[in-house]
Formats: structure tokens, C-alpha cells, sequence
């Protein structure tokens, strides 16, 4: 059958440059994050966070390139796509701040010559940094950007996977990116989001999240490559309960899993591990936390990226995707250490060793302002 | 498959030169209701969303596939201005509506809808690239009803904002939103095909495959193509004011003038000779 079957994949986050890097990261638990100082006025504002490995954060207007590229080539190259076949491939990029972290670098100088200087004069069309991307990679199917917050990159998989079934496309490259800036970081500081101890999703302890980053890209195709993994169901929904928190009574997140799992033509004993959104915000964990309980009588191993990379927005959809399928292809499991270790106020624990795994469906849950709401169903069997 | 019916169609094409339109006012006439706390670009997608439902209620299942040429640079332009140039951090709100996926939310809100709800780009292709998706999901029934619309907006100083879209000094510029309500069921209207094209031979074989009559068949395209027998033109951008999602407005425009049975081709391109096509039949 025609599906979004994963040819070849490349990582980049604060684990580790490259997917072996991140895999070999993950048995060890969640690192400790970092913190950024960030200029504001006349003072500085730490955030925390936890940056791309290997790349610090400097010469800002060309970082994203020098985070990007690698990724795309490393997909690309473990895909086996021929070059012809490239070259038709479409292109779906998910990503919440796109290049904001160019246009603030370009800003930022020009406010240096000119203090009457006005911003986003170059970079502003959404679908820039898509085309450059295309462009320099050689690829001249359709692409699109999908900027649907922390869903855009998990939804831009199941618009590719929608148009590989329908025969429209026979590969696409699919690309998670969020490269740290400035509106970020600070918005997420203006809304007291952010939490200096580092990510505890539905832990009594949790207080919020950490400034991730994350380049990620994945080429998908309609017939199997050596991973057996591939989209098997998806579903995306709006919740209208607010802008910035889904519903805490659960059911707008019960429903998006319900849908997702039975596009999948499975029920919820079907699913080995499930991997939850996990912001470690109150609102949000509760909202999930009653959503799952909703949808599982038994609730199978739960497992929560973001501890191990940060929220990195629009790429979380794909980079968190990536470490559980690598995972999953080694027979394991990530574990996090004492994080929701035992059921807390929320009656959700995390996985706590790295423990083996069989083939077999995953549930993995994305949620994203704007009430954007999006559950995949994968396999391997 | 089936066709995506239009249930639906309206929007919102305004001008502006000098100060700029108060929105408020055209939110409650076409909403019937004032809307606290959003701005420009908010406004725009409800009003076109609004004149587009025309007072009717889609299903709540109704799914959102939105596009915009930048998103919201009222409030991107104000945070970044704060941020930047005077020291302050955003407000909340306004962060959160940096996403341009809020407007999606807006609309859902106002009109009850739970579907799916995409903001969609593609430079040059952005409506092209939303309503190829959404009827997508129509014919394989992923959605049985669909609102695809634009909002692009203005923000002053317009010499400045004309030289971000890349038009030439004193050039017209508009705000804008445009809406389809596609529905998977019904009579009428459709829009037929939806398609991307890697060559212009690719595109050339499509249209030669589909066998439109030349009498019955206008064509929308910005370049020649002559290789085709389709000589009636329709040009629906003659004498307008530039906005980014222009070409959202043409299934409205068409429809205002067509005959029943006419139907239209529209074509848009890129600098590189990619394609893409979609066609409305009246």
C-alpha cells in the first residue's frame, strides 16, 4: 500500500549532530539543560535552554544554514533517493518560527547604522524559506510550509503521506526546523512558561518548559526502504476552548487520538508506547493527562522527548518522532529517570529504563497553540 | 472521486494609500458581532471567512485551510519592534499571535468548528498550496467540508511595507482575504482539480488530457500558452491593487461573471517554470 514509508532521516539537536548521535544520547536519560542570557534594554534575560550540540550560538544570520543543511543532506543521503528522483520530490516544511532568527540578526545590525530602521524588510514571505531550501537542494515538486505551532512538522508528515497514498507525489522531503531566537524565547518568557530545573512532564514537580532547538528531516516514500517504519493514521482537529491551552477536561486531546487511531484501522491495545506532547505546563499535562486516561483502560509505556531536547515548536512534531523511531528500531525504549517515575496528580509515569520493545504501532501526540491539536499512529511491524 | 463543491465564496479587497481602514466596523457587519482583542489580520480572515458563509453555518467538523503571503506583521512587526529597538518583551497575547495559525483558530471559534485547521505557505503557490490540500482531503473524504482562505494585510508606512512585497514606489497595494466553502457533497459550482506541475510539458499534457471545450472555457494564466486552444482570457487582475494571495480571489471573481456550465483554468507560476493549475466550473 502507498504510504509515507521512511527511507532516510538527519537529526540535530542539543543530543548530538546526526541520528546515531541522538540515539546513543537517549539510554543515559534527559541531560541537564543550559541557559541563554538574552539583551533586552539595558539588562539581560536568562532563559533556559537546550541549544543545537556543536553549534554555538553565534554569527546568528547564517546559524540556521549551518544547522539545516547537514540535516537535509544526511536525509537525503540515507534515503537512496536518485537524483531524479529528487528532483521531484516534494518538499513539506514544518516550523513555528521559520527564519525569525535571521530576519532579528538583520534587524538587530541595522538598528546599529540606523536607529530609525524598520525590521522584516527582507525574509518575509512564509513560503521563503521553503523555496530557498527547495531551490538549494535541487528539488522542483511542490513545497509547503505548514506553520501550525508545535503540530507543524507532524502535520506536514500527514499532508505528505496523504499525497504519496493519493499518487500525487512518490517522495517527499519533510523538514522540522526551530532555531532559537529572540521572540521566542522571550515570549515564552512574558507568558512565565519557562522553567530553570529543566522538563517534568506530568510530574507533580513540573514547572514548565525549556527553549529547545531542532533540525530535522525526513525523506518519505510510497514503497518500504530498509526501515519499516512509515505513517499508518493521523488526525489533526482544532480545540476553540483558548488560544494557548487545550481543554483541561481532555476530551479535545481524546478525540484527536481517537480520530488517529482509527484512521489506523486500530484500537488502543494495539499500541506499544505512547509518546505524549508533554510541555510540563499545568494546563496542558492536565489536559493530556485526562485525555489519555480517556482514550487507554491500560495505558501502555509513556514516553516524553522533550525532557531530552527541550520544546523545540514546529520541529517537535518530526525531531521527537525521530528519537522514537530510532529507539524503537534499536528495541528500546527512552527512559527518564526520575521524572513522573510513579503516578503523581495527574496519574501519569513516564518509562523509567531503557527497556526493550518489540515491532508494532506507536501513538505519538502533538499539540500546538492555536488549539491545534495532532495525534500520529506509526508502525515497524 | 468527486468534485469539491462551492457552497461558498466572498471576501474582502480594500485599497490603501493613506490611513488605513478601520476594521472594526466591517468585522461586526460581516461577523454581526464585535471581536475583542484581535488586529488586522485576525479581522481580515474573519470578515472574508463571514461574507463567504454568508450568514449560514458550516458543520462543525468544517475544516480550515488558511494562507497568507507573510502572516501577521502588525503584531511581528510590534514585538520585534519592542524587543529590539525599545527594550521591552512582548506582550502574551501578542506573542501567541505571532503564529499565523491564530487566525485559523479565530475563524474556528467564531463559526464552531473542530476539523482540521492548517496555516499553509508557499511562495508564489500559497493559495494554490491550500486548496490542493483541502481538496485533497475532500475527494479522499478525510473532511466533508472545507473554508480555504487568504489574509494579507497592511501596515504603514506603505513605502516601506510596498518594498517588502517587492512592488516599485506608489504602486497600489491592498489588504485582502478571500474564501471558498468547498463542500464534499452538493450541486453546483465546483472547483474540478487542484494540481502542481514540475515542467511546463507536465502542465501542457494535463490540460491536453482533460479536453476542455475552447467555447465554454476560460483561462487565467500569467504567461503564454499558446500551445493550447484555450484562447478566452479571463484576467481578473487587471486594474487591481497588489495583495500576496491574489489568486485566492479568482474562483469569486469568475463566479460573479460566469455562465452556467463555463468553467475556468487558472494557472500560476514560478520563476523556475513550476506549475500549478486549478479549475472552477460554473
Amino acid at each position: 500500500m502507498r504510504r509515507a514509508w521512511f527511507l532516510g532521516a538527519g537529526l540535530h539537536t542539543t543530543l548530538g549532530r546526526g541520528l546515531p548521535a541522538n540515539l546513543a544520547a537517549l539510554p543515559a536519560g534527559p541531560p541537564e539543560p543550559g541557559f541563554t542570557d538574552v539583551p533586552l534594554g539595558e539588562g539581560v534575560e536568562r532563559t533556559p535552554t537546550m541549544l543545537l550540540a556543536d553549534l554555538p550560538l553565534e554569527d546568528v544570520g547564517t546559524r540556521l544554514w549551518r544547522a539545516l543543511e547537514p540535516v537535509v543532506e544526511e536525509a537525503i543521503a540515507a534515503s537512496g533517493l536518485t537524483p531524479a528522483e529528487l528532483e521531484r520530490a516534494a518538499l513539506f516544511l514544518g516550523s513555528s518560527s521559520l527564519d525569525v532568527s535571521v530576519s532579528e540578526a538583520a534587524y538587530a545590525q541595522d538598528l546599529l547604522v540606523d536607529p530609525d530602521a524598520r525590521p522584516l524588510m527582507a525574509n518575509v514571505a512564509m513560503g521563503g524559506l521553503a523555496d530557498t531550501l527547495r531551490r538549494r537542494f535541487g528539488l522542483r515538486g511542490p513545497d509547503f510550509t505548514v506553520n501550525t505551532a508545535c503540530t507543524s512538522s507532524a502535520n506536514a508528515l500527514i499532508y505528505a503521506d496523504a499525497m504519496i497514498a493519493e499518487g500525487l507525489i512518490d517522495h517527499a522531503l519533510i523538514v522540522g526546523l526551530e532555531i532559537f531566537n529572540v521572540i521566542t524565547a522571550l515570549g515564552f518568557q512574558s507568558l512565565a512558561l519557562l522553567a530553570p530545573n529543566g522538563m517534568r512532564p506530568f510530574d507533580p514537580a513540573r514547572a514548565g518548559l525549556v527553549l529547545g532547538e531542532a533540525a530535522a528531516a525526513l525523506v518519505v516514500g510510497a514503497a518500504p526502504g530498509p526501515s519499516r517504519f512509515r505513517l499508518i493514521g493521523g488526525a489533526n482537529l482544532c480545540d476553540t476552548h483558548a488560544v494557548s491551552a487545550a481543554n483541561p477536561d481532555g476530551t479535545t486531546v481524546a478525540a484527536v487520538m481517537r480520530q488517529a487511531l482509527a484512521d489506523a484501522g486500530l484500537t488502543t491495545s494495539d499500541i506499544l508506547a505512547v509518546k505524549a506532547h508533554g510541555t510540563a505546563s499545568l494546563l496542558n499535562d492536565e489536559a493530556e493527562a485526562a485525555g489519555i486516561q480517556q482514550v487507554f483502560d491500560d495505558i501502555p509505556p509513556l514516553l516524553a522527548m522533550k525532557p531530552f531536547i527541550g520544546h523545540t515548536f514546529g520541529a517537535c512534531g518530526l525531531a521527537e518522532l525521530l528519537l522514537v523511531c530510532a529507539a524503537a528500531e534499536a528495541g528500546r525504549l527512552p527512559p527518564h529517570p526520575g521524572i513522573s517515575a510513579t503516578p503523581g496528580d495527574l496519574g501519569l509515569a513516564l518509562n523509567q529504563t531503557w527497556a526493550p520493545v518489540g515491532r508494532g504501532a506507536f501513538l505519538l501526540n502533538y499539540f500546538g497553540f492555536g488549539g491545534n491539536n495532532t495525534s500520529l499512529v506509526l508502525a515497524n511491524d | 472521486m468527486t468534485d469539491a463543491r462551492i457552497a461558498g465564496h466572498g471576501g474582502y479587497l480594500q485599497e490603501e494609500s493613506g490611513d488605513l481602514t478601520d476594521l472594526k466596523p466591517v468585522v461586526k457587519e460581516a461577523t454581526g458581532q464585535a471581536v475583542r482583542r484581535i488586529g488586522r489580520f485576525i479581522s481580515l480572515a474573519l470578515i472574508g471567512a463571514a461574507r463567504c458563509l454568508g450568514g449560514q453555518t458550516p458543520p462543525p467538523e468544517t475544516a480550515v485551510y488558511f494562507t497568507t503571503g507573510s502572516g501577521d506583521f502588525e503584531v511581528t512587526v510590534e514585538v520585534i519592534e519592542h524587543l529590539f529597538r525599545d527594550g521591552f518583551p512582548p506582550k502574551p497575547l501578542s506573542f501567541i499571535n505571532t503564529v499565523s495559525n491564530a487566525a485559523c483558530f479565530y475563524v474556528a471559534k467564531q463559526f464552531g468548528l473542530s476539523g482540521r485547521s492548517s496555516c499553509l505557505g508557499s511562495k508564489g503557490f500559497g493559495f494554490e498550496a491550500a486548496l490542493q490540500l483541502a481538496v485533497l482531503d475532500l475527494k479522499t473524504g478525510v473532511v466533508k467540508s472545507a473554508l480555504v482562505g487568504s489574509a494579507d494585510i497592511v501596515i504603514p508606512p506603505l513605502d516601506a511595507h510596498r518594498k517588502r512585497l517587492g512592488q516599485p514606489p506608489g504602486a497600489p497595494i491592498a489588504e485582502a482575504a478571500h474564501w471558498l466553502w468547498l463542500t464534499a457533497d452538493g450541486e453546483g459550482p465546483a472547483v474540478e482539480a487542484a494540481r502542481f506541475f514540475t515542467t511546463r510539458a507536465d502542465l501542457l499534457a494535463w490540460i491536453a488530457a482533460q479536453d476542455f471545450d475552447p467555447e465554454t472555457t476560460l483561462l487565467a494564466a500569467p504567461v503564454d500558452l499558446a500551445e493550447t486552444s484555450l484562447t478566452r482570457r479571463f484576467d481578473y487582475l487587471m486594474g487591481q491593487p497588489y495583495h500576496d494571495s491574489g489568486s485566492a480571489r479568482a474562483a469569486g471573481a469568475f463566479l460573479a461573471e460566469a455562465a452556467p456550465g463555463e468553467r475556468l483554468v487558472h494557472i500560476a507560476s514560478d520563476d523556475e517554470g513550476r506549475y500549478a493549475a486549478f479549475t472552477v466550473r460554473a
